[in-house]
């Protein structure tokens, strides 16, 4: 077993270094393209890369991504696999549009869709904490439950699976700093991708720095001990899995607020990025960082690709680009493969049991 | 396996020491280095309760999520704004009844058996068999990878990959025959086409589950979504109907088309697709229980490690049960294209996800699947009876399919209100006990 569990950490750790590598590779390739061929097909793709408005785009599409694998990773380090962010993105980002609607704020819409997605996933807690359900079934009716209950809200309130158009939030600008080449994105973006980047950050402290963060960890490693040093598991659960919905909620009322309204039809606006973050995590290995570096080699093949459609360089159906992202989730777990979980997670924890 | 060590952290709580570890976890330490197996082995569980037991937990779950879509349907109806309420409660008015509302669900679904003069010919009741059809194939498909251990949730992609791929193969295959001809082998090619392309498509994450170790729920899931997009594609691209506005192929010649038998035509309903559905019922039963393919694809379910040193060879088990598993899938899309549209056109209703509740309403049992099936053949026709004679969104058959694997999903929870029960009320609890009790 220690051999099995060396070969998968080497392969899981020579199949990450791979990915880094062609896809800095990649880069390099087409920099010297732009350099030596500017108007050669690689030439003009570079260029597309390496403009402002691709990492604009890369960071306003990382955004609910980002925060649904940040909740991911608290909700799973504690010992809960949380497949349902998916659901949670759902509701948050259609309750988020409805709060803003009825209260005519922006901001209080973003607390709605908190609201929403923390009640959504104190649900998914109760069942998979307090009657052991089990957690990828409960996740799975977590995502189908929103999959329903957003669209059918939308036509109660709207009449359709879409929404009015409350409108989107005012971008952060930052005079002179915003017209940097590239990294000028940075300062002229929407407050949810600062709020993001903050919250990466807060998370890396939280799980690493602080008692809490070590709770969590030992929820998922080694629950008895956690046990038997004086604190509750189940409260330690709860919290970390309330926290996934109050990330998530960030990410759907952010998401929503990207354009406004919120879309129901078919796998809604959301579509799939819940389940995006959860590759982004695993190949990130459970770093809040690493879930944002991975997410962002997704958000931006999937930049990429809406970029190439709008500047022609390549000419491709848009049915197949925008397979590119889901494709690249595929291969980044077909090439890691197994990763190294929490001891305990799926598994419940019954104090007192012996 | 790595990781005994349960942090580096100096400062993390004490180690109590492998011998209490033990306990807690399910007593198979090779096992748990795998990301789902936990899961798998209580969803295992789940299939092993007794019949009684599993009968019980279902309908309880089914009531419970009726009772929760009645509460969304009145708070629904009171947030709601319209013309006419259908109901006045205490001064205040709502928009929607729910006892209505579920009237139609069923009621409707079935053709008012109460209202006199029905006949199990009626054409809604055609449109409820019609559903069941389907979800008869996609209930199977994600029932038996759900057997071997697998979660798929891919079915969904695979259906439409075999649909796409059975209505250009009849449409390939109408070409060259013509009469008697065309008669015998088109619906045999199309489903061939179907259970080919959804066997291939289900191939792909049975493949990298078996040799990359790449999850198998996260995969299926990004191939619906990567069907959805090649499909629609080809379609627009390649083999567009030049005379319609939607994205769909020409429409199948008759002889490609399942005939309609002792029902109403107009219903797309054919009572062969029904056979044939039960007969995949029988024959996957038969497969799980009878041959020794089927008792290798349950005990690497069970017991993946113990199937492995009894011989098995668990990745190709994984590869051919998910290909089979997509084959379903597939079977169930051709029968979508050659009974129900006449064609392939974009925008495919989730079938396959309305197969995970139907199996896991089932529990995983190929018998199981026909009632769980019908069922939502019932919520599905019943849906658009209620969109019909009410205005509440059809979206809320949506709701309750995820309620119901909600339900489903905990059965601690009806064992705790069943002890309750127990202590209150002798009778009811001997009843629930006596299910639970039973041994199949």
């Amino acid at each position: 077993m220690t051999d099995d569990g060396l070969v998968d950490s080497l392969r899981s750790a020579s199949g990450r270094l791979l990915i880094a590598g062609v896809a800095v590779l990649a880069l390099l390739v087409l920099g010297v393209a732009g350099l030596v061929a500017p108007d050669s097909t690689a030439g003009r793709l570079f260029f597309v890369l390496a403009s402002k408005s691709t990492l604009a785009a890369t960071l306003r599409l990382s955004v609910p991504i980002v925060f649904a694998a940040l909740g991911g990773i608290f909700a799973e380090k504690s010992g809960v696999i949380n497949i349902g962010l998916e659901g949670l993105l759902i509701i948050s980002a259609f309750s988020a549009i409805y709060g803003a609607d009825v209260t005519g704020s922006l901001w209080a819409g973003f607390f709605v869709g908190i609201l929403s997605s923390t009640l959504l996933a104190a649900l998914f807690a109760v069942v998979c904490i307090e009657f052991r359900a089990d957690q990828i079934i409960a996740g799975l009716a977590v995502w189908l439950i929103a999959l329903g209950l957003a669209p059918f809200a939308s036509s109660v309130f709207y009449g359709g699976p879409n929404t009015t158009n409350v409108g989107t939030l005012d971008t952060i600008t930052i005079e002179g700093l915003a017209s940097i080449p590239f990294f000028g994105a940075f300062f002229d973006a929407s407050p949810a991708v600062h709020l993001m980047l903050i919250a990466v950050l807060v998370s890396w402290y939280v799980l690493n720095r602080t008692t809490f963060g070590r709770w969590v960890r030992a929820a998922g490693e080694n629950p008895k001990a956690l046990d038997t040093a004086g604190v509750d598991v189940s409260r330690v659960r709860y919290a970390a899995v309330l926290l996934s919905g109050v990330l998530s909620g960030m990410g759907g009322a952010a998401l929503a607020f990207n354009i406004g309204q919120f879309t129901g039809n078919g796998p809604t606006m959301v579509n799939g990025k819940g389940f995006i973050a959860i590759v982004a995590y695993l190949f990130g290995n459970y770093n809040p960082v690493g879930a944002l570096l991975s997410t962002a080699l997704f958000a931006g093949l999937d930049a990429t690709q809406l970029r190439l459609q709008t500047a022609d360089v390549i000419a491709v159906p848009d049915s197949l680009v925008q397979t590119i992202p889901f494709v690249a989730v595929i291969l980044v777990l077909a090439l890691v493969g197994r990763t190294r979980l929490p001891e305990a997670a799926g598994d419940h924890y019954e104090s007192g049991e012996e | 396996m790595s990781g005994d060590d349960p942090s580096t952290d100096g400062d993390s709580p004490p180690d109590p020491g492998d011998g209490e570890r033990a306990t807690e976890s399910d007593g198979d330490a090779s096992a748990s280095d795998s990301r789902w197996d936990a899961a798998r082995r209580r969803l295992v569980r789940l299939g092993q309760t007794s019949v009684g037991e599993r009968v019980l937990i279902a309908l309880s779950a089914l009531v419970l999520s009726m009772a929760v879509g009645t509460v969304i349907v009145l708070v629904a109806g009171v947030l709601a704004t319209c013309r006419d309420p259908a109901l006045t409660i205490g001064g205040s008015t709502l928009c929607y009844d729910p006892f209505f509302v579920f009237d139609r669900l069923f009621l409707g679904a079935l053709g008012d058996p109460f209202a006199g003069g029905w006949s199990p010919l009626n054409n809604q009741f055609a449109a409820t068999l019609r559903e069941t059809t389907i979800l008869v194939f996609t209930g199977l498909s994600v029932a038996l990878a759900f057997r071997a251990g697998i979660f798929n949730i891919g079915t969904q992609g695979q259906l439409v990959v075999g649909a796409l791929a059975s209505a250009l193969a009849v449409l390939w295959t109408a070409s060259l025959v013509s009469g008697t001809l065309a008669l015998v082998t088109l619906i045999p090619v199309g489903l061939l086409a179907g259970a080919l392309g959804g066997g291939f498509y289900g191939a792909i994450p049975g493949a990298l589950k078996a040799y990359a170790d790449a999850n198998e729920v996260i995969t299926t899931i990004m191939l619906n979504f990567v069907a959805t997009l090649v499909t629609r594609y080809l379609v627009r691209n390649h083999f567009a109907d030049p005379t319609s506005q939607a994205t769909q192929t020409r429409t199948l010649p008759d002889a490609g088309q399942f005939p309609a038998i002792l029902f109403d035509p107009r219903t797309d309903f054919s009572i062969l697709a029904l056979l044939l559905a039960l007969a995949f019922v029988g024959g996957v039963y038969y497969l799980l229980e009878h041959t020794s393919f089927g008792y290798d694809l349950r005990t690497a379910g069970i017991q993946p490690a113990a199937a492995e040193y009894g011989g098995v060879n668990a990745p190709r088990t994984v590869l051919s049960s998910l290909t089979l598993s997509g084959a379903l899938a597939g079977v169930g899309g051709a029968l979508f294209v050659m009974m129900t549209l006449g064609k392939f056109q974009t925008g495919i209703p989730s079938y396959g996800f309305d197969g995970i509740t139907v199996s896991i309403l089932a529990g995983n049992n190929p018998i199981g699947a026909v009632f769980a099936a019908f069922l939502f053949g019932v919520l599905k026709s019943g849906s658009n009876v209620v969109s019909f004679a009410t205005n509440v969104p059809p979206q809320l058959v949506g709701v309750l399919r995820g309620l119901i694997i909600l339900f489903v999903a905990m059965p601690e929870f009806f064992r705790l209100i069943g002890r309750r029960l127990a202590a209150g009320d002798p009778e009811s609890g001997t009843a629930v006990t006596a299910g639970g009790g039973a041994d199949d």
